[in-house]
């Protein structure tokens, strides 16, 4: 995190939410949300290949910038990066948002459980398929939880903007990190509410990951809905001003 | 004989070659053999790589020490007929996905399947109990043993799981026969169901010693075959309890005169001697001994019947108000429970050893099991061990999702 988040106290009328502004102390303005750690702090090496290079194969400028962190601040790892092979970023950040009330275990649990589903169901359908259909199955679940939330993130958004006493929706370009977000929100929301009654998450996940990863199903119907909004409002793109 | 040694000599001398270079056949996939010598057993020449996870070897009688930590393959038409209930529910899963049934050998059964092969028949029926932390696979050692006794044409009598016996019970009767006792009608009619598609020959064979009378209606003569008492318990449920009583009464008579051997299998044998969770109506507690299922099959693992053995495990998964990591039967069992046993022959099922550990990698690779890339190399493969400590019940639910 290069700059500090500002979620305004106070609310502040010209300009436009959702719309972060690497602003430090104004005046006015308190920080709500931020980092213990000051700005001179290092983010952790993770990577066990890093350590693992012998000091003999280190160029210059990497002997330079091991020298250097020796004498800086680190940070401390969070609990929950590892060093694993198996580790994943995107999956880490789709289990916390799937947590609830700071319910790590069960996040996790559901979300293996998840995986689990959507390899079983993959190894019928391949088992039921003939040879040459075979070939075209996916089976790994990684590849098919990557592909499926990238299938549902949208190109462009709507954001409200205030002109002349009236919000308008007006289409924006969005960054990468918000449309990966879109993505996942979108699913979980999905998943929680549109499930029948005794369906465990689990299995509804895995349908739902199944059919965004052929281009079906609700998710993707949503993101084209977005699409579909920003084209019509197209003539308001001009109140960008960014 | 002399074929036998041959083999023995060869398997040595395949067995070295994987010793020199373990790492090797991780890499090899589904490469030809290299050396001609890959005669592990009398069919047709395996290829190398299979041989460590897989064998040919079908039948329990042959499994021998060469055999340990390889999987052998059982037909689902004989899953159907031998193991109509007592699989784990994780283990029935992988067999639909993967529409295979491959078992592990293991030195445990192996220990078992000798001490059977050398029963004598005349003694006294032996319990052996199978024992160990969760997860460690007493369970499918339990199944390797009832299909090799089920291949021996032995009649058995598998209890799946006697914890489901003694807690959720839904309709609990007063038993017709006994006053002081309760009938299941469901679990009884349940069992008795699959008792009756894993033993169909023997049914029609076995003549009932006594006159049963069930109602003012229904009795079953003198000599009349035991199938007509196992249908009256699936049509009558409420006369399956006493059914399953009778049968089980009628088999330790005739186990002693020859005609079949009988093999008695318990899983979770500790709820017999432990607590239930049911309630009478005045909500006050009832013992195992009130249940009458419980009741007689308590007096099936005694030892005074001969022409069997008895097969055991004692499980914490599904017992009740034992603590979590208590697994030697003294715990399991209580006081009660280790006098009635005792003697027993203990045998401890522990984690996989290295081997073990590499033919279920090595087998999980073959079904495309493992479908994360960084599980196929050596630092997915050290991580599996760290994190799963050689268990086979933490390595499965791992593998599941990788």
């Amino acid at each position: 995190m290069a700059a500090p988040m500002v979620k305004v106290s106070r609310g502040w009328s010209g300009l436009a939410l959702g719309v972060r502004i690497a602003v430090l102390r104004l005046p006015g303005l308190t920080q709500v949300r931020w980092s213990r750690y000051g700005p001179e702090y290092q983010d952790p090496q993770i990577d066990k290949e890093y350590y693992r290079k012998p000091l003999a194969q280190l160029t210059e400028e990497e002997t330079y910038e091991r020298e250097l962190r020796k004498t800086q601040v680190i940070k401390a790892a969070p609990a929950t990066k590892t060093s694993s092979v198996f580790e994943d970023p995107v999956i880490s950040k789709f289990t916390n948002m799937m947590m609830k009330g700071g319910n790590k275990i069960l996040a996790r649990s559901l979300m293996t459980q998840t995986l689990e589903a959507v390899k079983r169901k993959q190894f019928e359908k391949y088992h039921a398929a003939s040879a040459e259909e075979q070939a075209t199955i996916e089976r790994n679940p990684y590849t098919i939880f990557h592909q499926a939330l990238k299938n549902c993130e949208p190109v462009i958004g709507l954001v409200p903007i205030l002109k002349g006493g009236h919000f308008y929706q007006v289409p924006v370009p969005l960054a990468e990190r918000r449309r990966r977000f879109l993505a996942m929100k979108w699913m979980i929301t999905e998943c929680r509410e549109k499930k029948p009654r005794r369906m465990l998450m689990p299995e509804k996940l895995s349908q739902e990951l199944l059919e965004a990863f052929c281009n079906r199903g609700p998710v993707i119907k949503r993101k084209h809905d977005m699409h579909k909004m920003a084209e019509a409002n197209r003539a308001l793109a001009h109140y960008r001003w960014w | 004989m002399s074929t036998g040694i041959m083999l023995k000599g060869m398997t040595r001398l395949v067995s070295r070659v994987h010793k020199l270079d373990p790492g090797r056949f991780s890499h090899l996939g589904t490469q030809a053999p290299q050396c001609p010598v890959a005669h592990l057993d009398n069919q047709v020449p395996t290829e190398r790589t299979r041989a460590i996870s897989r064998t040919l070897e079908n039948d329990p009688a042959k499994h021998g020490e060469q055999h340990v930590g390889q999987h052998y393959n059982i037909s689902i038409q004989e899953l159907k007929t031998v193991f109509p209930h007592g699989l784990p529910p994780r283990f029935v899963m992988q067999v639909k996905t993967f529409n295979e049934a491959c078992l592990m050998v293991r030195k445990p059964a192996l220990e078992l399947l000798h001490y059977l092969k050398n029963t004598n028949f005349a003694h006294p029926a032996v319990r052996y109990v199978l024992y160990g932390e969760k997860g460690t696979g007493k369970t499918l050692s339990l199944c390797h043993i009832i299909h090799f006794c089920a291949k021996q044409d032995w009649l058995i009598l598998h209890i799946p799981d006697a914890h489901l016996w003694v807690k959720n019970c839904r309709d609990l009767l007063q038993s017709t026969y006994n006053k002081q006792r309760f009938d299941q009608p469901l679990e009884a009619s349940i069992w008795l169901k699959n008792f009756k598609t894993a033993n169909e020959r023997f049914l029609s064979q076995i003549k009932v010693q006594d006159k049963y009378v069930w109602n003012k209606r229904e009795s079953t003569e003198k000599g009349s075959p035991l199938a007509e008492v196992v249908e009256q318990g699936i049509m009558r449920v409420r006369n399956a309890t006493d059914a399953v009583g009778i049968v089980l009464k009628e088999l330790k008579r005739q186990s002693s005169l020859g005609v079949f051997r009988l093999l008695v299998a318990v899983d979770g044998v500790n709820a017999l001697w432990g607590r239930t969770t049911l309630k009478r109506e005045d909500k006050s507690p009832i013992t195992p001994e009130e249940l009458a299922l419980i009741y007689n099959l308590r007096k099936m693992v005694k030892n005074d019947w001969q022409g069997g053995a008895i097969v055991l495990t004692v499980s914490q998964t599904g017992s009740l108000f034992k603590p979590r990591k208590a697994y030697l039967p003294q715990e399991l069992l209580g006081k009660e429970g280790f006098d009635t046993l005792d003697p027993f022959i203990p045998i401890l099922v522990s984690n996989y050893n290295p081997k073990e550990f590499e033919g279920c990698i090595q087998y999980y690779l073959e079904n495309n099991w493992l479908q994360h890339e960084k599980a196929h190399t050596e630092e997915g493969k050290k991580e599996l061990l760290f994190l799963s400590n050689r268990n086979p019940g933490l390595l499965e639910r791992l593998c599941a999702y990788l």
